[in-house]
Protein backbone atom coordinates (compact mmCIF):
# COMPACT_ATOMS: atom_id res chain seq x y z
CA UNK A 1 0.00 0.00 0.00
CA UNK A 2 1.21 3.38 -1.08
CA UNK A 3 1.18 5.91 1.95
CA UNK A 4 0.55 9.64 0.24
CA UNK A 5 0.33 12.56 2.02
CA UNK A 6 -2.86 13.15 0.28
CA UNK A 7 -4.37 9.30 1.49
CA UNK A 8 -3.42 10.52 5.06
CA UNK A 9 -5.60 12.77 7.40
CA UNK A 10 -5.07 16.09 7.84
CA UNK A 11 -1.54 16.95 8.64
CA UNK A 12 -1.85 19.90 11.25
CA UNK A 13 1.76 19.61 13.27
CA UNK A 14 4.70 19.98 11.61
CA UNK A 15 7.03 16.83 11.21
CA UNK A 16 10.52 16.65 11.15
CA UNK A 17 12.05 14.31 8.43
CA UNK A 18 14.75 11.69 9.90
CA UNK A 19 17.36 10.50 8.76
CA UNK A 20 17.82 6.43 9.35
CA UNK A 21 20.96 5.26 8.27
CA UNK A 22 21.00 1.53 7.05
CA UNK A 23 23.75 -0.92 6.60
CA UNK A 24 26.60 -1.68 5.78
CA UNK A 25 26.73 -4.18 8.09
CA UNK A 26 22.99 -4.94 8.18
CA UNK A 27 21.51 -8.63 7.59
CA UNK A 28 18.89 -7.29 5.61
CA UNK A 29 21.47 -5.82 2.84
CA UNK A 30 22.34 -9.03 2.37
CA UNK A 31 25.92 -7.66 2.28
CA UNK A 32 27.80 -4.65 2.74
CA UNK A 33 25.28 -2.20 0.86
CA UNK A 34 24.50 1.03 2.94
CA UNK A 35 21.43 3.80 2.32
CA UNK A 36 20.52 6.46 3.80
CA UNK A 37 16.74 7.11 4.23
CA UNK A 38 15.10 10.17 4.60
CA UNK A 39 11.72 9.06 6.74
CA UNK A 40 8.99 10.95 7.44
CA UNK A 41 7.51 8.62 10.26
CA UNK A 42 7.04 5.58 8.64
CA UNK A 43 6.89 6.64 4.88
CA UNK A 44 10.33 6.48 3.26
CA UNK A 45 11.13 10.36 1.31
CA UNK A 46 14.17 9.65 0.27
CA UNK A 47 16.71 6.85 -0.54
CA UNK A 48 20.34 7.45 -0.81
CA UNK A 49 22.60 4.26 -1.49
CA UNK A 50 26.02 3.80 -0.62
CA UNK A 51 28.14 1.13 -2.14
CA UNK A 52 31.37 0.53 -3.00
CA UNK A 53 32.55 -1.29 0.23
CA UNK A 54 33.32 -5.21 -1.87
CA UNK A 55 35.01 -2.59 -4.75
CA UNK A 56 38.30 -5.28 -5.16
CA UNK A 57 38.96 -3.71 -8.51
CA UNK A 58 38.81 -6.73 -10.42
CA UNK A 59 39.21 -5.24 -13.78
CA UNK A 60 42.36 -3.74 -13.18
CA UNK A 61 43.57 -7.16 -11.60
CA UNK A 62 42.52 -8.94 -14.90
CA UNK A 63 44.29 -6.45 -16.97
CA UNK A 64 47.31 -8.12 -15.25
CA UNK A 65 46.99 -11.36 -15.94
CA UNK A 66 46.67 -13.86 -19.09
CA UNK A 67 43.45 -15.15 -20.05
CA UNK A 68 42.98 -18.25 -18.13
CA UNK A 69 44.03 -16.34 -14.83
CA UNK A 70 41.05 -13.96 -14.78
CA UNK A 71 38.36 -16.86 -14.66
CA UNK A 72 39.09 -16.90 -10.80
CA UNK A 73 38.44 -13.13 -10.53
CA UNK A 74 34.92 -13.59 -12.16
CA UNK A 75 33.57 -16.61 -9.61
CA UNK A 76 34.44 -13.62 -7.16
CA UNK A 77 32.38 -11.08 -8.84
CA UNK A 78 29.44 -13.30 -8.98
CA UNK A 79 29.59 -15.79 -6.11
CA UNK A 80 25.92 -17.21 -6.20
CA UNK A 81 26.03 -17.82 -9.90
CA UNK A 82 30.02 -18.09 -10.28
CA UNK A 83 29.17 -20.56 -13.28
CA UNK A 84 27.16 -18.01 -15.01
CA UNK A 85 29.72 -15.27 -14.73
CA UNK A 86 32.63 -17.81 -15.95
CA UNK A 87 30.71 -18.25 -19.01
CA UNK A 88 30.00 -14.61 -20.10
CA UNK A 89 34.44 -13.67 -19.63
CA UNK A 90 35.44 -17.66 -21.66
CA UNK A 91 32.67 -16.81 -24.26
CA UNK A 92 34.64 -13.17 -24.49
CA UNK A 93 37.99 -14.77 -24.86
CA UNK A 94 36.64 -17.48 -27.20
CA UNK A 95 34.94 -14.58 -29.69
CA UNK A 96 37.85 -12.66 -29.36
CA UNK A 97 40.47 -15.73 -30.35
CA UNK A 98 37.68 -17.17 -32.58
CA UNK A 99 38.04 -20.56 -30.85
CA UNK A 100 34.95 -22.99 -31.52
CA UNK A 101 33.73 -24.84 -28.77
CA UNK A 102 32.94 -28.62 -28.77
CA UNK A 103 29.77 -29.61 -29.21
CA UNK A 104 29.83 -31.60 -25.47
CA UNK A 105 31.21 -28.95 -23.62
CA UNK A 106 28.48 -26.96 -24.60
CA UNK A 107 26.21 -28.84 -23.31
CA UNK A 108 27.69 -28.94 -20.20
CA UNK A 109 28.01 -25.44 -19.75
CA UNK A 110 24.42 -25.16 -20.27
CA UNK A 111 23.68 -28.06 -17.91
CA UNK A 112 25.72 -26.04 -15.05
CA UNK A 113 24.49 -22.55 -15.91
CA UNK A 114 20.73 -23.17 -15.53
CA UNK A 115 21.43 -25.42 -12.14
CA UNK A 116 23.63 -22.48 -11.01
CA UNK A 117 20.44 -20.49 -11.65
CA UNK A 118 18.34 -23.04 -9.75
CA UNK A 119 20.87 -22.60 -6.71
CA UNK A 120 20.77 -18.80 -7.09
CA UNK A 121 17.31 -18.48 -7.06
CA UNK A 122 16.51 -20.66 -3.84
CA UNK A 123 19.08 -18.62 -2.11
CA UNK A 124 16.64 -15.72 -3.08
CA UNK A 125 13.73 -17.37 -2.10
CA UNK A 126 15.38 -18.23 1.21
CA UNK A 127 16.76 -14.66 1.97
CA UNK A 128 13.53 -13.01 0.74
CA UNK A 129 11.52 -14.86 3.26
CA UNK A 130 13.32 -13.74 5.86
CA UNK A 131 13.27 -10.13 4.44
CA UNK A 132 9.65 -10.14 4.60
CA UNK A 133 9.19 -11.48 8.11
CA UNK A 134 9.22 -15.58 7.82
CA UNK A 135 12.34 -16.33 10.01
CA UNK A 136 13.99 -19.33 9.08
CA UNK A 137 11.41 -22.08 7.56
CA UNK A 138 11.69 -21.24 3.74
CA UNK A 139 15.71 -20.17 4.42
CA UNK A 140 16.15 -23.99 5.66
CA UNK A 141 14.18 -25.16 3.09
CA UNK A 142 15.96 -23.43 0.13
CA UNK A 143 19.42 -24.60 2.01
CA UNK A 144 18.26 -28.03 1.91
CA UNK A 145 17.77 -27.78 -2.25
CA UNK A 146 20.76 -25.54 -3.00
CA UNK A 147 22.76 -27.95 -1.26
CA UNK A 148 22.62 -30.72 -2.91
CA UNK A 149 23.20 -28.55 -6.66
CA UNK A 150 26.02 -27.49 -4.38
CA UNK A 151 27.29 -30.99 -4.14
CA UNK A 152 26.31 -31.49 -7.02
CA UNK A 153 28.98 -28.49 -8.47
CA UNK A 154 31.93 -30.16 -5.74
CA UNK A 155 31.96 -33.29 -7.58
CA UNK A 156 32.72 -31.54 -10.63
CA UNK A 157 34.93 -28.91 -10.44
CA UNK A 158 36.07 -29.62 -6.64
CA UNK A 159 35.16 -26.44 -5.22
CA UNK A 160 31.35 -25.29 -3.77
CA UNK A 161 31.47 -21.36 -4.70
CA UNK A 162 34.15 -20.52 -7.05
CA UNK A 163 34.02 -23.34 -9.20
CA UNK A 164 37.06 -21.95 -12.45
CA UNK A 165 35.72 -24.92 -14.32
CA UNK A 166 34.89 -23.37 -17.68
CA UNK A 167 38.15 -22.28 -19.45
CA UNK A 168 38.42 -20.75 -22.80
CA UNK A 169 38.22 -23.67 -25.53
CA UNK A 170 35.60 -25.83 -23.21
CA UNK A 171 35.96 -27.17 -19.85
CA UNK A 172 38.93 -27.91 -17.31
CA UNK A 173 38.00 -31.57 -17.34
CA UNK A 174 35.44 -34.07 -18.40
CA UNK A 175 32.72 -34.43 -15.78
CA UNK A 176 32.46 -37.60 -13.71
CA UNK A 177 31.09 -41.01 -15.61
CA UNK A 178 27.70 -40.54 -13.58
CA UNK A 179 27.04 -36.82 -14.29
CA UNK A 180 23.67 -37.46 -15.90
CA UNK A 181 22.47 -39.97 -13.32
CA UNK A 182 23.44 -37.32 -10.68
CA UNK A 183 22.08 -34.19 -12.50
CA UNK A 184 18.63 -36.42 -12.63
CA UNK A 185 18.46 -37.05 -9.19
CA UNK A 186 19.39 -33.40 -7.85
CA UNK A 187 16.79 -32.27 -10.35
CA UNK A 188 13.90 -34.85 -8.80
CA UNK A 189 14.75 -33.34 -5.39
CA UNK A 190 14.57 -29.88 -6.95
CA UNK A 191 11.10 -30.56 -8.57
CA UNK A 192 9.95 -31.19 -5.00
CA UNK A 193 11.85 -28.00 -3.52
CA UNK A 194 10.06 -25.87 -5.71
CA UNK A 195 6.73 -26.95 -5.30
CA UNK A 196 7.34 -26.75 -1.65
CA UNK A 197 7.94 -23.59 -1.88
CA UNK A 198 5.19 -22.61 -3.90
CA UNK A 199 3.08 -23.82 -1.05
CA UNK A 200 5.02 -21.89 1.53
CA UNK A 201 5.46 -18.41 -0.11
CA UNK A 202 3.26 -18.01 -3.07
CA UNK A 203 0.67 -19.20 -2.06
CA UNK A 204 0.71 -17.47 1.28
CA UNK A 205 -2.19 -14.83 1.99
CA UNK A 206 0.01 -13.34 4.23
CA UNK A 207 2.86 -13.59 1.71
CA UNK A 208 1.24 -11.97 -0.94
CA UNK A 209 -0.23 -8.81 1.26
CA UNK A 210 2.73 -8.10 2.13
CA UNK A 211 4.36 -8.03 -1.47
CA UNK A 212 1.42 -7.45 -3.80
CA UNK A 213 1.47 -3.46 -5.12
CA UNK A 214 4.47 -2.58 -2.97
CA UNK A 215 7.60 -0.98 -4.73
CA UNK A 216 5.81 -1.05 -8.52
CA UNK A 217 8.12 0.27 -11.31
CA UNK A 218 7.00 0.56 -15.12
CA UNK A 219 7.62 -1.13 -17.75
CA UNK A 220 9.62 2.40 -19.65
CA UNK A 221 10.83 3.46 -16.04
CA UNK A 222 12.47 -0.19 -15.99
CA UNK A 223 14.15 -0.20 -19.21
CA UNK A 224 15.72 3.78 -18.83
CA UNK A 225 16.90 2.64 -15.76
CA UNK A 226 18.87 -0.09 -17.74
CA UNK A 227 17.06 -2.52 -15.24
CA UNK A 228 17.49 -6.42 -16.43
CA UNK A 229 16.62 -10.06 -15.37
CA UNK A 230 13.86 -11.41 -13.63
CA UNK A 231 13.70 -7.61 -12.56
CA UNK A 232 12.49 -6.14 -15.68
CA UNK A 233 10.37 -8.95 -16.75
CA UNK A 234 8.27 -8.52 -13.62
CA UNK A 235 7.36 -4.97 -15.24
CA UNK A 236 6.03 -6.90 -18.30
CA UNK A 237 9.10 -6.26 -20.27
CA UNK A 238 10.11 -9.60 -22.44
CA UNK A 239 13.40 -9.39 -22.59
CA UNK A 240 15.97 -12.45 -22.01
CA UNK A 241 19.04 -12.72 -23.76
CA UNK A 242 18.74 -16.80 -24.21
CA UNK A 243 15.64 -15.86 -26.06
CA UNK A 244 16.92 -12.76 -28.04
CA UNK A 245 20.15 -13.26 -28.95
CA UNK A 246 20.67 -17.28 -28.16
CA UNK A 247 24.03 -18.28 -27.22
CA UNK A 248 25.09 -22.10 -26.54
CA UNK A 249 22.45 -24.37 -27.70
CA UNK A 250 19.49 -21.96 -26.53
CA UNK A 251 17.73 -21.73 -29.58
CA UNK A 252 17.46 -25.57 -29.68
CA UNK A 253 15.49 -25.53 -26.65
CA UNK A 254 11.73 -24.98 -26.23
CA UNK A 255 11.32 -22.89 -22.95
CA UNK A 256 9.23 -19.92 -22.33
CA UNK A 257 10.34 -16.28 -20.57
CA UNK A 258 8.06 -15.61 -17.86
CA UNK A 259 7.16 -12.03 -17.23
CA UNK A 260 4.38 -10.25 -14.77
CA UNK A 261 2.60 -7.38 -15.94
CA UNK A 262 2.28 -5.81 -12.29
CA UNK A 263 6.03 -4.19 -12.04
CA UNK A 264 6.06 -5.17 -7.78
CA UNK A 265 8.09 -7.20 -5.35
CA UNK A 266 5.52 -9.99 -6.05
CA UNK A 267 5.96 -9.73 -9.77
CA UNK A 268 9.67 -10.04 -9.38
CA UNK A 269 9.54 -12.94 -6.99
CA UNK A 270 6.47 -14.61 -9.18
CA UNK A 271 9.04 -14.53 -11.95
CA UNK A 272 11.92 -16.06 -10.45
CA UNK A 273 9.76 -18.59 -9.56
CA UNK A 274 8.54 -19.80 -12.84
CA UNK A 275 11.81 -19.09 -14.19
CA UNK A 276 12.62 -22.18 -11.93
CA UNK A 277 10.07 -24.42 -13.59
CA UNK A 278 11.96 -23.30 -16.78
CA UNK A 279 15.06 -23.81 -15.92
CA UNK A 280 14.47 -27.69 -14.98
CA UNK A 281 12.52 -27.99 -18.29
CA UNK A 282 16.09 -26.63 -20.32
CA UNK A 283 18.39 -28.90 -18.32
CA UNK A 284 15.63 -32.17 -19.00
CA UNK A 285 16.20 -31.21 -22.49
CA UNK A 286 20.08 -30.80 -22.39
CA UNK A 287 20.24 -34.09 -20.83
CA UNK A 288 18.25 -35.83 -23.64
CA UNK A 289 20.31 -33.94 -26.19
CA UNK A 290 24.00 -34.47 -24.92
CA UNK A 291 26.03 -36.80 -26.27
CA UNK A 292 27.74 -39.16 -23.84
CA UNK A 293 31.03 -38.54 -24.97
CA UNK A 294 33.21 -36.23 -27.09
CA UNK A 295 35.77 -34.30 -26.36
CA UNK A 296 35.40 -31.35 -24.07
CA UNK A 297 38.40 -29.14 -25.69
CA UNK A 298 39.23 -28.63 -28.95
CA UNK A 299 42.34 -30.36 -30.20
CA UNK A 300 45.18 -27.25 -30.52
CA UNK A 301 44.88 -25.47 -27.91
CA UNK A 302 48.19 -22.76 -27.03
CA UNK A 303 49.74 -22.87 -24.01
CA UNK A 304 49.81 -18.95 -23.76
CA UNK A 305 46.25 -17.87 -24.93
CA UNK A 306 46.64 -14.90 -27.45
CA UNK A 307 44.01 -13.05 -29.62
CA UNK A 308 44.03 -10.99 -32.25
CA UNK A 309 43.70 -7.25 -31.63
CA UNK A 310 39.66 -6.60 -31.53
CA UNK A 311 37.18 -5.68 -28.94
CA UNK A 312 33.70 -7.40 -27.92
CA UNK A 313 30.67 -6.78 -25.88
CA UNK A 314 29.34 -10.48 -24.78
CA UNK A 315 25.94 -10.36 -22.65
CA UNK A 316 24.77 -13.61 -21.00
CA UNK A 317 21.67 -14.23 -18.81
CA UNK A 318 22.31 -14.63 -15.27
CA UNK A 319 19.98 -15.18 -12.82
CA UNK A 320 20.27 -11.59 -11.52
CA UNK A 321 19.97 -10.32 -15.45
CA UNK A 322 21.93 -9.18 -18.14
CA UNK A 323 25.81 -10.32 -16.87
CA UNK A 324 28.04 -8.28 -19.83
CA UNK A 325 32.00 -8.45 -20.38
CA UNK A 326 33.30 -5.69 -22.27
CA UNK A 327 36.96 -6.97 -23.48
CA UNK A 328 39.10 -5.02 -25.76
CA UNK A 329 42.41 -7.12 -26.37
CA UNK A 330 45.57 -5.36 -28.16
CA UNK A 331 46.86 -8.68 -29.10
CA UNK A 332 48.76 -10.08 -26.01
CA UNK A 333 48.00 -13.21 -23.71
CA UNK A 334 45.92 -10.47 -21.25
CA UNK A 335 42.99 -8.05 -21.91
CA UNK A 336 44.17 -4.32 -22.50
CA UNK A 337 40.44 -3.43 -20.81
CA UNK A 338 38.15 -5.30 -19.09
CA UNK A 339 34.92 -4.22 -18.23
CA UNK A 340 32.15 -6.37 -15.96
CA UNK A 341 28.62 -5.22 -16.93
CA UNK A 342 26.97 -6.14 -13.31
CA UNK A 343 23.15 -6.74 -13.58
CA UNK A 344 22.79 -5.40 -10.29
CA UNK A 345 24.49 -2.90 -10.50
CA UNK A 346 21.74 -1.39 -12.99
CA UNK A 347 18.86 -2.99 -10.80
CA UNK A 348 19.93 -1.08 -7.72
CA UNK A 349 20.03 2.23 -9.89
CA UNK A 350 16.28 1.84 -10.00
CA UNK A 351 15.70 1.52 -6.12
CA UNK A 352 15.24 5.65 -4.97
CA UNK A 353 12.36 5.13 -7.65
CA UNK A 354 10.95 1.89 -5.96
CA UNK A 355 10.96 2.79 -2.29
CA UNK A 356 9.89 6.30 -2.18
CA UNK A 357 6.34 6.85 -0.96
CA UNK A 358 6.58 3.17 0.84
CA UNK A 359 7.01 2.54 4.54
CA UNK A 360 10.09 2.05 6.06
CA UNK A 361 9.24 -1.80 6.31
CA UNK A 362 8.85 -2.11 2.83
CA UNK A 363 11.90 -0.53 1.88
CA UNK A 364 13.88 -3.54 2.84
CA UNK A 365 11.50 -6.18 1.13
CA UNK A 366 11.96 -3.65 -2.15
CA UNK A 367 15.94 -4.13 -1.81
CA UNK A 368 15.78 -8.19 -1.09
CA UNK A 369 13.18 -8.01 -4.23
CA UNK A 370 15.59 -6.55 -6.90
CA UNK A 371 18.19 -10.01 -5.48
CA UNK A 372 21.62 -7.46 -5.03
CA UNK A 373 24.97 -9.77 -4.60
CA UNK A 374 27.29 -7.00 -3.26
CA UNK A 375 29.75 -8.81 -4.95
CA UNK A 376 28.94 -8.30 -8.20
CA UNK A 377 27.43 -4.50 -7.70
CA UNK A 378 31.27 -3.43 -6.28
CA UNK A 379 33.39 -5.84 -8.45
CA UNK B 1 45.84 0.36 -29.61
CA UNK B 2 45.02 1.56 -33.01
CA UNK B 3 46.64 4.71 -34.18
CA UNK B 4 43.79 5.50 -36.42
CA UNK B 5 42.83 9.07 -36.89
CA UNK B 6 39.37 9.53 -35.32
CA UNK B 7 38.16 12.12 -38.60
CA UNK B 8 39.67 9.49 -41.18
CA UNK B 9 37.16 9.46 -43.86
CA UNK B 10 34.88 6.72 -44.25
CA UNK B 11 35.92 5.75 -48.03
CA UNK B 12 39.30 5.43 -47.21
CA UNK B 13 39.11 1.49 -45.60
CA UNK B 14 35.08 1.31 -46.41
CA UNK B 15 34.59 -1.99 -44.20
CA UNK B 16 32.12 -4.61 -44.84
CA UNK B 17 28.98 -3.88 -43.75
CA UNK B 18 26.59 -6.03 -45.24
CA UNK B 19 23.65 -7.69 -42.41
CA UNK B 20 24.47 -4.98 -40.26
CA UNK B 21 21.89 -2.04 -39.27
CA UNK B 22 24.62 0.32 -40.79
CA UNK B 23 22.37 1.98 -43.47
CA UNK B 24 19.46 2.74 -40.82
CA UNK B 25 22.05 4.13 -38.52
CA UNK B 26 23.04 6.32 -41.16
CA UNK B 27 20.07 7.64 -41.84
CA UNK B 28 19.09 8.30 -38.69
CA UNK B 29 22.57 10.32 -37.77
CA UNK B 30 22.74 12.47 -41.01
CA UNK B 31 24.35 15.66 -40.44
CA UNK B 32 26.50 13.96 -37.20
CA UNK B 33 30.18 13.08 -38.34
CA UNK B 34 30.49 9.10 -38.31
CA UNK B 35 32.60 6.66 -39.39
CA UNK B 36 31.32 2.84 -39.15
CA UNK B 37 33.53 -0.27 -38.24
CA UNK B 38 32.43 -4.04 -37.73
CA UNK B 39 32.84 -5.28 -34.47
CA UNK B 40 33.54 -8.94 -33.85
CA UNK B 41 28.79 -8.94 -32.59
CA UNK B 42 28.05 -5.76 -33.49
CA UNK B 43 28.40 -2.95 -35.43
CA UNK B 44 30.59 0.20 -33.97
CA UNK B 45 29.70 3.77 -35.07
CA UNK B 46 32.55 6.69 -33.88
CA UNK B 47 31.03 9.91 -32.80
CA UNK B 48 33.39 12.82 -32.20
CA UNK B 49 32.89 14.05 -28.46
CA UNK B 50 31.16 17.35 -29.28
CA UNK B 51 28.66 15.51 -31.04
CA UNK B 52 28.15 12.23 -29.42
CA UNK B 53 24.97 13.08 -27.39
CA UNK B 54 22.98 14.71 -30.15
CA UNK B 55 23.40 11.27 -31.88
CA UNK B 56 22.82 9.09 -29.09
CA UNK B 57 19.60 10.74 -28.59
CA UNK B 58 18.92 10.53 -32.11
CA UNK B 59 19.56 6.96 -31.87
CA UNK B 60 17.03 6.66 -29.08
CA UNK B 61 14.36 8.50 -30.42
CA UNK B 62 14.61 6.90 -33.91
CA UNK B 63 11.60 5.04 -34.37
CA UNK B 64 13.19 2.57 -36.83
CA UNK B 65 16.28 1.91 -34.75
CA UNK B 66 14.66 2.53 -31.48
CA UNK B 67 17.70 2.09 -28.77
CA UNK B 68 15.87 2.95 -25.85
CA UNK B 69 18.11 0.62 -23.34
CA UNK B 70 21.19 1.50 -22.39
CA UNK B 71 23.65 -1.63 -21.58
CA UNK B 72 27.24 -0.34 -20.72
CA UNK B 73 29.04 2.70 -20.27
CA UNK B 74 32.90 2.51 -20.02
CA UNK B 75 36.16 4.01 -20.92
CA UNK B 76 39.55 2.32 -22.09
CA UNK B 77 42.47 4.56 -21.22
CA UNK B 78 44.58 4.12 -24.71
CA UNK B 79 47.45 6.11 -23.14
CA UNK B 80 48.88 8.54 -25.78
CA UNK B 81 46.01 8.02 -28.12
CA UNK B 82 43.67 9.71 -25.28
CA UNK B 83 40.44 7.62 -24.08
CA UNK B 84 38.00 6.32 -25.21
CA UNK B 85 33.90 6.26 -23.77
CA UNK B 86 31.99 3.71 -25.24
CA UNK B 87 28.30 3.27 -25.08
CA UNK B 88 26.55 0.16 -25.61
CA UNK B 89 23.36 0.55 -26.93
CA UNK B 90 20.32 -1.99 -27.17
CA UNK B 91 16.42 -1.90 -28.28
CA UNK B 92 13.90 -3.97 -26.23
CA UNK B 93 11.55 -4.18 -29.22
CA UNK B 94 13.91 -4.10 -32.40
CA UNK B 95 16.32 -6.64 -30.59
CA UNK B 96 19.66 -5.31 -31.85
CA UNK B 97 22.92 -3.46 -30.51
CA UNK B 98 25.14 -0.51 -31.45
CA UNK B 99 28.23 0.33 -29.80
CA UNK B 100 29.11 3.98 -29.74
CA UNK B 101 32.45 5.09 -29.42
CA UNK B 102 34.08 8.48 -28.99
CA UNK B 103 37.61 9.72 -28.71
CA UNK B 104 38.59 12.04 -26.06
CA UNK B 105 42.15 14.11 -25.95
CA UNK B 106 44.19 14.13 -22.77
CA UNK B 107 44.27 17.67 -22.16
CA UNK B 108 40.23 17.56 -22.73
CA UNK B 109 38.85 14.40 -20.93
CA UNK B 110 35.08 15.53 -20.91
CA UNK B 111 31.96 14.22 -22.46
CA UNK B 112 28.51 15.87 -21.94
CA UNK B 113 26.51 13.47 -20.05
CA UNK B 114 24.52 11.22 -21.36
CA UNK B 115 21.77 10.75 -18.27
CA UNK B 116 19.48 13.38 -20.36
CA UNK B 117 19.24 10.62 -22.70
CA UNK B 118 19.21 7.11 -20.06
CA UNK B 119 18.68 7.48 -16.98
CA UNK B 120 20.91 4.37 -16.78
CA UNK B 121 23.70 6.43 -17.55
CA UNK B 122 24.01 7.91 -13.83
CA UNK B 123 25.84 5.62 -12.19
CA UNK B 124 28.01 4.08 -15.14
CA UNK B 125 29.41 7.78 -15.64
CA UNK B 126 30.20 8.12 -12.00
CA UNK B 127 32.43 4.95 -12.08
CA UNK B 128 33.64 6.02 -15.43
CA UNK B 129 34.38 9.65 -14.02
CA UNK B 130 36.06 8.07 -11.13
CA UNK B 131 37.91 5.66 -12.41
CA UNK B 132 39.25 7.35 -15.80
CA UNK B 133 39.11 10.94 -14.38
CA UNK B 134 36.85 11.71 -17.40
CA UNK B 135 34.50 14.66 -16.27
CA UNK B 136 30.56 14.20 -17.38
CA UNK B 137 29.62 17.75 -18.20
CA UNK B 138 26.15 18.24 -16.98
CA UNK B 139 25.70 15.27 -14.78
CA UNK B 140 23.05 15.47 -11.92
CA UNK B 141 25.19 13.73 -9.63
CA UNK B 142 29.05 14.03 -9.71
CA UNK B 143 29.66 12.20 -6.32
CA UNK B 144 32.52 9.47 -6.74
CA UNK B 145 30.29 5.75 -6.79
CA UNK B 146 32.82 2.89 -5.69
CA UNK B 147 35.56 4.74 -4.23
CA UNK B 148 36.12 6.65 -0.97
CA UNK B 149 34.50 10.38 -1.41
CA UNK B 150 37.53 12.16 -0.52
CA UNK B 151 39.42 10.06 -3.57
CA UNK B 152 39.00 12.47 -5.99
CA UNK B 153 42.78 12.92 -7.79
CA UNK B 154 43.78 9.28 -8.73
CA UNK B 155 41.84 7.25 -11.07
CA UNK B 156 42.55 3.82 -10.85
CA UNK B 157 41.94 2.25 -14.24
CA UNK B 158 43.90 4.47 -16.13
CA UNK B 159 47.18 2.35 -17.49
CA UNK B 160 49.61 5.00 -15.66
CA UNK B 161 48.00 3.95 -12.39
CA UNK B 162 50.21 1.24 -10.66
CA UNK B 163 48.73 -2.36 -9.39
CA UNK B 164 51.08 -1.70 -6.52
CA UNK B 165 52.01 -4.97 -5.41
CA UNK B 166 52.45 -7.33 -8.46
CA UNK B 167 54.30 -4.20 -10.38
CA UNK B 168 56.73 -3.78 -7.60
CA UNK B 169 57.43 -7.55 -7.67
CA UNK B 170 57.88 -7.36 -11.58
CA UNK B 171 60.51 -4.60 -10.69
CA UNK B 172 62.34 -6.91 -8.59
CA UNK B 173 62.25 -9.53 -11.47
CA UNK B 174 59.57 -11.72 -9.24
CA UNK B 175 56.30 -11.41 -11.04
CA UNK B 176 54.15 -12.39 -13.45
CA UNK B 177 56.03 -13.33 -16.79
CA UNK B 178 55.99 -10.90 -19.54
CA UNK B 179 54.78 -10.64 -22.99
CA UNK B 180 57.31 -13.75 -24.71
CA UNK B 181 59.44 -14.75 -22.17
Amino acid sequence: MVATPESSPAVEFETQDLLLNVGPQHPSTHGVFRMVLQVDGEVVRDVIPYIGYLHRGAEKLCETMDFRQGIGFMDRTEYLAAHNAELSYVMAVEALAEIEVPERAQWIRMILCELNRLSSHFMFMGAFGIDVGVFATPFIYAWKEREQIIDLFEEISGDRMMYAYFRPGGLAWDVPVNFKQRVREVLKSVKIGIKDFDGLLTENEIFRARTQGVGVISAEEAIEWGMSGPSIRGSGVNMDVRKDEPYLFYDQIDFNVPTRTEGDVFARYACRMDEMWESVKIIEQCLEKMPDYGPIMPEKMPRMLRTPPGEVYIRTEAPRGEYGIYMVSEGGNRPYRLKVRSACLSNLQALRDMSVGQYLADAIIVLGSIDIVLSEVDR
Amino acid sequence: MTNENTDAAPAEQAPDLSGTIWSEVDRALSGVTVRPERGVLDLIVHIPPDEVIAGLRRLKTDEALNFNYLRCLTAVDLEEDGMDVVYHLYSTDKKHNLTVKTRLDNDALHVATATTVWKAANWLERETAEMFGIRFDGHPDPRTLLMPEDMTDTFPLRKAHPLAEIEILQGEGMGYPEEGE
